[in-house]
This record gives C-alpha cells, structure tokens and sequence, in this order.
C-alpha cells in the first residue's frame, strides 16, 4: 500500500465517517458522507481490505502486508488511546490485578513523544491494522482505519484460542464418563433440532 | 434532550427496502418513525450516556468475576449447574464478548438510571448502527438537519474492529450465524451482522439454530453438512441453549459461542440486585432486589420483572401515583427481581428509552425507543437521534 498516509484531521465528532454495507444490498447505495471528508473530495465507493490484529510492530511488518510506517503509525495511535495512570494500584483498580505494566521506553516515547515521566498502563494484548479504499473524486486513495485496542485488557483477552482449548481439555476429561454415556446414545448420523424448540411457542429471541 | 418534529426523508421506504430494512413497518404499524427526533448535546452525550455505560461495563465485568468463582452467586442467578463450567471456562479463558446493550431511563437532567442489561441477545442494531445512519447523513444532505449535526453512533465500525480482531483468532477465519426459523426481523439482524463479519474479512457461512447438528464422537456442533462449526453466533438466549435438548452437550464440544457462556450471568435480571449490592448508592444504578416468598405484595413505585424475561413481557410496575402497568408474557417459571420505579421522560404520549450500545469493551452509541406505555416492548418504534 501507499507509504503516502495522509492523516486526515477531522473535528471531533461521535459518529462514524463512513459506513457502507457488503451484502445487504448498498451496492445501489451511492451515498456522500456529509462534511466529511471536508472539502472539495467526494466519496463515490469505499472498500474495506481485511483488518488484521499484531501483539506487535515486528508481527506487522512480518506479515508483509502493510509497511513499516503503517504498522508504526497504528501502534503509535493505538497506545495513545490506551489509558493512563499515575499510580500502579489505579491502574490495577480498573483493569485487575497483575494486568498493568510501566510502559516500555519505547512504548512511552510512541505514547507521548517522550521517555520521561512515571505513569501506568493495562498491559497491551495487541492492536489492530486495517485499511479502507476509497474511490474519491480526486481518484483512488488509501487511509488507515483501524487503529485502536478493541478490547481492554482483562485475564487472558487476546489469547483465548489457546486458553479455552485448555479449559475445553479439562473439562473434557473430568467429563469423560458423562461424554461416553451421551454419545452411547446417539446414532452415528448427525441429529437436529437440539436447540430452538421453543420457537414455535415464542415469536423471537432479540432483546 | 428535546423531541422535535422534522419532515421524514424523500423516499426513505424505498430505501429501506433497498437495504434490508424490511421490518421498517412490522404488522401494518410503523417500527422505525422519522417525523420526528431525539436531540441531545455532546455534552448530555459524553457525560451521561458514554462515560456512565464504560463505567456500569467495567462494573459488570467485575461481578461476572465474581459470580464464576462463587457456585452460591451462580446458584441465586438460576444458571443450571450443568453450565457452570461452561460460564467459568470462558471466562477464564478470556473468550471475548461482541456486545450488548444497556437500557437508560434518561431525561437530559440527572443521571441516566440503569434499566436493564441485554446482554446475550441484544436487537435492535441494524437500525441504531446503520439506518440510524444514513438518516442522519440524508437529512443534512437534504436539509432537514443542519450541517453541524452529529450522531454518537460508531457501532457498525466497533463491530467491524471486533469481528477482525476474533478472525485473527478463529479458525479458517470463520464463523457461523445463526437465529431461529420464522423470524424475518432476528433474521435481518443476522445477516447484517453476516455483512459486518464479510466486511471484516470473516467468512460468515449462516445455519438455522434448529439444524445445528450433533453428531456421535465429533468435537464440535456441526452444520447441515456434517462440517465442524468451530465458531458460531447465535441470537438465541443461553438460559434455552442450556435447557433444550443440546443442552447438555455445550460444557463437552469445543464450539466457541458468541456471545460466550459468561454472558449468561449478565443475560439475567438477577444481575440487577446484585449490581446495587456491590455498588449501592452509585448514581446510574436504581434500587433492586431479589424477591422471595415473603416478599410483601408489589408497592408503589416498584417494579417487578422476571429474571428471564424479552421486550417487557412479564413486567409489571405500580407509580409513585399508584398507577399500575402489566404487560403478559410466557416468562413466568424463573424468580423474580424488583427494581425502584423511574420514570422515563415523556414527549407528548411517548416514553422514550436509551438504548446504549457497547462493542467489544467501548461505548459506541444509542438508539432511542418510544412507546405510549411505561414499558419497552417489541412494537416500541425506533427514533433516531441527533447531536446539534
């Protein structure tokens, strides 16, 4: 991708810039976001690539699919909007404990330019890295998107592939009687029906 | 927080139709209604809708710790026992949560008050993070709002974020949706959850909840063709997932749910006295506990509500005044909770309620609900918001 990010300077604001629907029929949808992006650019078509998440820069570059400075900048912005504490014990109030770190130099410097000063925050589990492609009336252009934790950190999130599988194990094993006993029961074909029946005697399900 | 009158859109049912908002209008009666809005500041916005949903988030997220290491709190919430492991696994293991959605009584002065969570199965959420939307950027493009409006509404690009972070992590980036047959709105809700995935980079292949297979020695549910569904969302609640007849398999295969089993702690009403238990007095938080057999008859100014329990069924109120409102439903064979009567805010005949979206861990944006009675119900119709 470009190495040419623009970052656009937007006013604050509470709602998403651009949104647009893959499957549920948008494609008629030909739809100017208003007053943004600001100026003279209009947005005819906008396109999502896959956004991925790195537990760090050397990940993302490795990855090969976005460059340095992109895997950099998201980082960067990332750690910004981690939140910060003066104090280990305010940290671990809110996040838990053990789930708060001093920030590495390097992490300081990328969250606030500089190495100096003492502050806390929850250990990072990863960021993400994505970007939008937009057919505008200046032609067709890059911008990053994704850029922000998606979840705080709490326990293991970000790992829990791995960490359910064990927890599956256990559980696994100290079910292994009630395991044989149910699949005795069972034909070797597949059943249905096993969830959902009372949906005939409800309307729905949403809340 | 005002409601204002405004010409409807150009063409918006056309619209709609074009964009799979085909429960705009549900048995004759209008669901989504744009001849008026609901008007906040961004001050009224980031202080009493965005911060306190963080705050009563991160406090949920608390007692869910808590209830998975106590079998006393999952026993007084009515979890069946064979699902403990299940709920504590996955919290354990940090399996990751999509959404949810917490319910404000909020006038614009004073403290938006906790309702309820709707935590496992929430809806309402195409139409708070899409159509809501393009109302918004059509209204100013066509002048019906001015140029300044906002909108605290970032759902469908928080939802986008999330299911790109759980792909990294699924396999063969997939995930099955799923919701019960004969539903054209839960449905609707799917595929545009579907559409969010495939715009995530997911493969989102849909199964009806009713043919999820099971099948002898496999590690996981399968689907209608015997393949392993490794991952799977379901608009369908954990307190019936555990007690149909596949019930009992959950805790043994190794099919990842979303939401994930912890969610069943907050899925519950129970949820509710336990909240004032551990943080009585907070401002966002009403009065609430559990009722039991010598519980006196419902006072004045209390509610009372099922601990299981979907759009208002069930749910029965008394004002201050002495007013009493009753809405029937099939949810009468869990326990019960009271909660402190509020009032909503009343525009003209409308009572009007925040619905308060939160993906993965943020607060992302509202969608408002208004009803002439006191309590939300699924024909309650969705009004959209503005920041001016």
């Amino acid at each position: 991708m470009s190495t040419q990010d623009r970052t656009p300077h937007l006013p604050r604001r509470k709602r998403s810039g651009r949104l647009t629907l893959a499957m549920m029929g948008a494609s008629a949808f030909g739809l100017t976001a208003c007053g943004q992006p600001p100026q003279e650019e209009q947005i005819t078509e906008v396109d999502f690539d896959e956004p991925k998440s790195f537990q760090s820069v050397e990940e993302c570059v490795a990855e090969n699919v976005y460059t340095r400075s992109a895997c950099e900048d998201s980082y960067k912005a990332s750690l910004e909007a981690v939140p910060r504490y003066n104090t280990l014990e305010e940290c671990e109030a809110e996040n838990g404990e053990g789930a708060c770190a001093a920030p590495t130099e390097e992490q300081s410097q990328a969250a606030t330019g500089s190495t100096g000063g003492s502050w806390f925050m929850p250990a990072m589990m990863g960021y993400m890295v994505g970007s939008m492609m937009s057919n505008t009336s200046r032609g067709r252009s890059f911008e990053r998107v994704y850029q922000e934790p998606v979840y705080r950190n709490r326990q293991n999130q970000g790992n829990w592939n791995t960490a359910s599988n064990q927890a599956t194990q256990r559980v696994s094993q100290r079910n292994e009687s009630m395991r044989s006993s149910v699949a005795q029961n069972r034909r070797a074909a597949s059943q249905r029906s096993g969830f959902g029946s009372r949906s005939s005697a409800r309307g729905g399900w949403g809340s | 927080m005002l409601r204002i009158d405004i010409p409807e859109r150009k063409e918006w049912k056309a619209l709609a139709q074009e964009l799979g908002f085909h429960f705009h209008t549900i048995d004759g009666e209008p669901y989504w209604k744009e001849d008026a809005y609901y008007q906040f500041t961004m001050e009224q916005v980031e202080r009493d809708i965005e911060a306190p949903t963080e705050a009563l988030h991160e406090m949920c997220m608390e007692l869910v710790d808590k209830v998975c290491h106590s079998n006393a709190l999952m026993q007084r919430l009515a979890l069946p026992e064979h699902m403990w492991d299940s709920i504590h696994n996955s919290w354990k293991s940090g399996q990751p949560h999509l959404y949810g959605r917490m319910d404000f009584a909020y006038s614009g002065d004073g403290p938006a008050k906790l309702l309820e969570l709707n935590y496992d199965t929430p809806t309402s959420l195409y139409e708070a993070g899409f159509f809501q939307w393009v109302w918004l950027e059509q209204a100013i493009a066509q002048g019906i709002l001015p140029r300044h409006a906002d909108q605290y509404n970032s759902i469908q690009e928080r939802l986008i974020n999330a299911m790109a972070h759980l792909g990294d992590r699924l396999e063969a980036r997939t995930l099955y949706f799923s919701c019960i047959k004969d539903n054209a709105e839960e449905r609707a809700t799917v595929h545009y959850l579907q559409d969010v995935a495939v715009q995530a980079g997911l493969n989102a292949p849909f199964i009806f909840t009713e043919d999820i297979g099971l099948q002898a020695g496999a590690e996981h549910f399968v689907d209608l063709d015997d393949q392993p569904i490794h991952a799977l969302f379901k608009l369908y609640p954990w307190e019936e997932m555990a007690d149909d007849a596949f019930g009992e398999a959950i805790p043994q295969l190794n099919t990842h749910w979303f939401e994930p089993p912890w969610k069943a702690i907050l899925s519950n009403k129970g949820i509710l006295p336990l909240l004032w238990e551990h943080f009585e007095g907070h401002p966002n938080l009403l009065p609430a506990f559990f009722e039991n057999a010598s519980s006196p008859p419902l006072p004045a100014g209390w509610v009372r509500k099922p601990f299981f329990s979907r759009e208002g069924s069930n749910v029965e109120l008394i004002t201050p005044a002495g007013q009493r409102e009753a809405v029937g439903g099939p949810y009468t064979d869990s326990p019960w909770i009271r909660q402190a009567y509020h009032p909503m805010p009343r525009f003209g005949d409308n009572h009007a309620l925040i619905g308060s979206w939160v993906v993965g861990d943020r607060a992302c944006g509202m969608g408002i609900r208004e009803d002439v009675g006191r309590i939300t119900k699924d024909s309650s119709c969705f009004v959209p918001h503005a920041i001016v």
